[in-house]
């Protein structure tokens, strides 16, 4: 039947590509059959099929035009030219009438698989420096990730860090680390997310696919030590007690009895976490690579590889000028350390003073420390504002140093641009700036990684984070963690630049 | 007959050319060697297949040869390609090119790890 199907379905190509090569395609159509058995493997041939037709039907027909066009031009009758007919014209209404029923069982298949596919908890990775316990933003400042030259960023298996499942669902656009150039990431945090393809070239598949396994002793013990760290310091008690009750109460009924691998245990431990408390800062965090016992960060050797690097790189700001219409543009690639980069940070800042209005560019930003970001949004205000952080509580650091001696932008428009690669501190000027409604951003949802957890090594191979403080968000219930935060303009990354130098200048023509 | 350009050489009909650099093949060996080689990346569509075949076999860099004797018998007949001397050099000068390019890619350090 489905050979009579793609038989039918083989009309739709012009009658002499059929005629020459239709018992080939129909013989190739049943080698394939033949050897792909099973719904997946069946339903991908029907996929190739379908989309083999949209592409190659039309360029059959396509490719008969420019010699119908060359032919008529030769052909002269009398002086006059005249036409020569060589393809038997148009497609039959049978064949543009198969056409619009093929479309639609395509596009009906579509949304039923989409609709059917349930919810997807993709692990991802990263690479983290840990200790028995301290803040993310203790470690190492390259967050166990890319050299600063950016020629190991790649392989996984950088000096500072190791690689890392984590619960955490990632988002589209989340990417190593290494194609941002060599960009130290949120320093604040220690921890770096990473497509897990690319992590599959960085030869940490292992890691990705979760595949060392762990055995009922191994699971035993971080179930415990999880449930200790949990009643010892997680902010609400509570909560804490709740969700220790139902991760007790899954080991009980053998509910990890069947996850072997190390990355899937603690991907199921973070959903179960975060479905009993609802905070989605919780994590449980699984490296394939022993995990060390006290904060890279710590390491006078790290330190000094990041001041060399940012000190290479212009503390990050990649570019600060003015564009034409008296638009100035900023790209930073990370906001890097305030007590390093406080002078450049001021230098490019005044470089785009006399802006009408200004674009910051984030969408290769990884994050870094919020003092930068408290430096930078000080610019945007000609009061001290607060800027929400849910890493900590308030504090004096959480208002603006605004208005800054001689600056002209505190009034000015201002487009973010965002990409599924900005992250956490980059994610928090973004956040803020627009809860505030001081800027608009422009590209693409960011990727969702608040990291205000607190790291907790269990063991050699597994660790979690947790939230100790809970800070009042003064916007909404939520923060970014997880779900990112939203565009106000939502337009590819790479197409924001042009789109946000539109709005800005149709704003400074109104 | 359609010309199909092939000044750049397209992706799927390099694909083909390299599969048949080592033996003859019929359609579904291409697109098996092809998807071997791409590591199950690309699997050429029968439409698309054969129409990038037509436009070889159009320009003289691929041809038709009779079934192998080391062939099943009594298998489908089948039509076998080879790739002619004119596919051979074309698919070695394309080949320099992209060497070409990689090395000017890695020279820029945009590739990630050394193995690339």
């Amino acid at each position: 039947m489905f050979e009579n199907i793609y038989a039918w379905l083989m009309r739709l190509y012009p009658s002499r590509f059929r005629e020459e090569y239709g018992e080939e395609i129909l013989q190739l159509f049943r080698d394939r059959a033949r050897d792909e058995k099973g719904f997946y493997r069946r339903l991908r041939l029907w996929l190739d099929l379908v989309a083999d037709l949209a592409i190659s039907v039309p360029r059959e027909y396509y490719y008969f035009e420019p010699e119908l066009i060359g032919a008529s031009a030769d052909q002269r009758l009398g002086g006059l030219p005249s036409f020569v007919v060589i393809e038997g014209g148009s497609p039959r209404p049978e064949a543009l009438l198969s056409g619009g029923v093929l479309a639609i069982v395509v596009l009906s298949t579509c949304s039923i698989f989409l609709s059917q596919a349930g919810h997807y908890t993709p692990r991802r990775t990263f690479t983290a420096a840990s200790s028995q316990s301290h803040r993310y933003k203790d470690s190492s400042p390259f967050g166990g990730q890319a050299s600063p030259s950016g020629t190991e960023g790649g392989n996984g298996t950088s000096l500072f860090g190791r690689s890392i499942v984590s619960g955490r669902g990632p988002r589209t656009g989340e990417t190593n680390n290494s194609e941002s150039g060599g960009i130290p990431p949120d320093s604040s945090e220690s921890s770096q997310t990473q497509r897990i393809e690319d992590a599959r070239n960085g030869g940490m598949i292992h890691a990705a696919k979760g595949y060392a396994q762990v055995d009922a002793a191994e699971r035993g013990r971080v179930i415990h030590a999880a449930v200790a760290n949990l009643k010892q310091y997680y902010v609400h008690p509570e909560v804490a007690q709740k969700t220790s009750d139902a991760l007790l109460a899954h080991e009980k009924n053998g509910d990890y009895d069947a996850v072997k691998e190390g990355g899937a245990f603690a991907a199921l431990l973070t959903k179960q976490m975060r479905d009993t408390s609802q905070d989605m800062h919780l994590d449980v965090l699984y490296s394939q690579e022993p995990l060390p016992e006290h904060p890279l960060g710590a390491i006078p050797e790290n330190r000094e590889r990041y001041r060399e690097y940012i000190e290479h790189n212009n503390c990050t700001f990649e570019k600060a000028e003015i564009l034409q219409h008296h638009i100035g543009y900023v790209k930073l690639n990370s906001f890097p350390d305030l007590s390093l980069c406080e002078s450049t940070a001021r230098a490019e800042m005044n470089r785009v003073n006399d802006a009408a209005a200004i674009i910051v560019d984030l969408r290769e930003n990884r994050g870094g420390y919020p003092d930068m970001v408290m430096l930078l949004a000080a610019y945007l205000f000609d009061h001290p504002e607060y800027m929400y952080n849910p890493r900590e509580n308030t504090t004096q650091q959480c208002w603006t140093r605004s208005p800054v001696a001689g600056n002209k932008l505190a009034d000015k428009p201002v487009y973010i641009l965002t990409s599924g690669l900005t992250s956490s501190a980059a994610e928090h000027f973004s956040y803020d700036l627009k809860m505030l409604k001081r800027a608009t951003l422009v590209g693409e949802t960011t990727s969702g990684a608040a990291h205000s957890g607190v790291f907790h090594r269990i063991d050699e191979h597994f660790g979690m984070g947790i939230p100790e403080v809970k800070p009042i968000n003064p916007f909404s219930k939520s923060d970014w963690a997880v779900v990112g935060v939203e565009p106000d303009v939502r337009v590819k990354a790479r197409n924001a630049l042009e789109t946000a130098i539109k709005l800005a200048q149709a704003r400074l023509q109104r | 007959m359609p010309k199909q350009k092939l000044n750049p050489l397209p992706s799927a009909a390099f694909q083909i050319l390299l599969a048949l650099v080592d033996e003859d093949l019929h359609g579904y060996g291409i697109m098996r060697q092809v998807e071997d080689q791409t590591d199950g990346r690309t699997r050429l569509g029968p439409g698309t297949l054969y129409s990038s075949i037509r436009t070889l076999l159009e320009a003289k860099l691929i041809e038709e040869v009779d079934v192998p004797a080391d062939a099943r018998p009594g298998s489908e007949r089948r039509r076998y390609y080879r790739l002619t001397s004119a596919g051979r050099k074309l698919v070695r000068s394309e080949a320099e090119r992209i060497a070409d390019l990689l090395r000017v890619a890695r020279s820029k350090k945009i590739l990630r790890g050394a193995h690339v």
